[in-house]
């Protein structure tokens, strides 16, 4: 049985209706010694993924595949990592994507399958200002 | 934020999965947001607040009615 309800899943298809670029969703789990997390995590992005062929999800061992996890600096798992045409966004996702975050995976899936940023030209400026390494950690809870 | 300019990473965690790291930030509450280790930021706020807030900018932005601001 699905996770989202056939009510949810046609608000969702229309949602990401508006994606125009492929979007991959590569997941790091562990399966061994993991929480299982890892598992919700792989049914989320396989139930948002199969709404839209543009988006599809790669899955990969947080404990074999290093050379992955070092490309995208991945230090935990599950984690979520989220490609724009084959490019990383650097948005990360860290834990199962459900309640406040499911919302926050949906709209980076959107960024990345639009590569349109909806914040005002002002804040834009600022952003894109930055010149030095910035990491932003936001953490939150399913509800 | 990230996805605007390649200088910056931008992760979403969950608290509750990752205890250790919850602990480490002392999140007693959420969203808590921390930037670079140094900035930590309270709560959920608007957009150009938070914008300002993680990017550590002087308070002399300045911000007009509309909501269109301008460095200074």
């Amino acid at each position: 049985m699905g996770l989202l309800s056939p009510q949810d899943e046609a608000t969702l298809k229309n949602h990401l209706s508006v994606i125009t670029l492929p979007v991959q969703l590569v997941l790091f789990t562990q399966a061994f010694g993991g929480s299982e997390s890892g598992d919700v995590a792989k049914q989320i992005l396989n139930e948002i993924a199969s709404l839209n062929d543009k988006i599809t999800v790669v899955e990969k061992s947080f404990v074999l595949d290093t050379e992955d996890k070092a490309k995208y600096k991945v230090d935990k798992a599950p984690a979520i990592v989220i490609l724009s045409d084959g490019i990383d966004t650097r948005m990360r996702m860290y834990g199962a994507p459900t309640g406040y975050e499911f919302v926050g995976l949906v709209e980076a899936i959107i960024v990345a399958g639009t590569g349109k940023i909806e914040l005002d030209p002002e804040t834009m400026k600022w952003i894109q200002a930055v010149d030095k390494p910035t990491h932003i950690q936001v953490f939150s809870t399913p509800t | 934020m990230a996805a605007a300019n390649e200088m910056i990473t931008a992760d979403a965690i969950e608290a509750t999965e990752f205890m250790d790291l919850s602990r480490k930030y002392r999140v007693t509450g959420v969203p808590k947001t921390i930037v670079n280790e140094t900035i930590e930021i309270m709560g959920g706020l608007p957009e150009k607040t938070f914008v300002r807030a993680v990017l550590d900018l002087p308070e002399d932005v300045t911000e007009d009615v509309t909501g269109s601001g301008t460095l200074t």
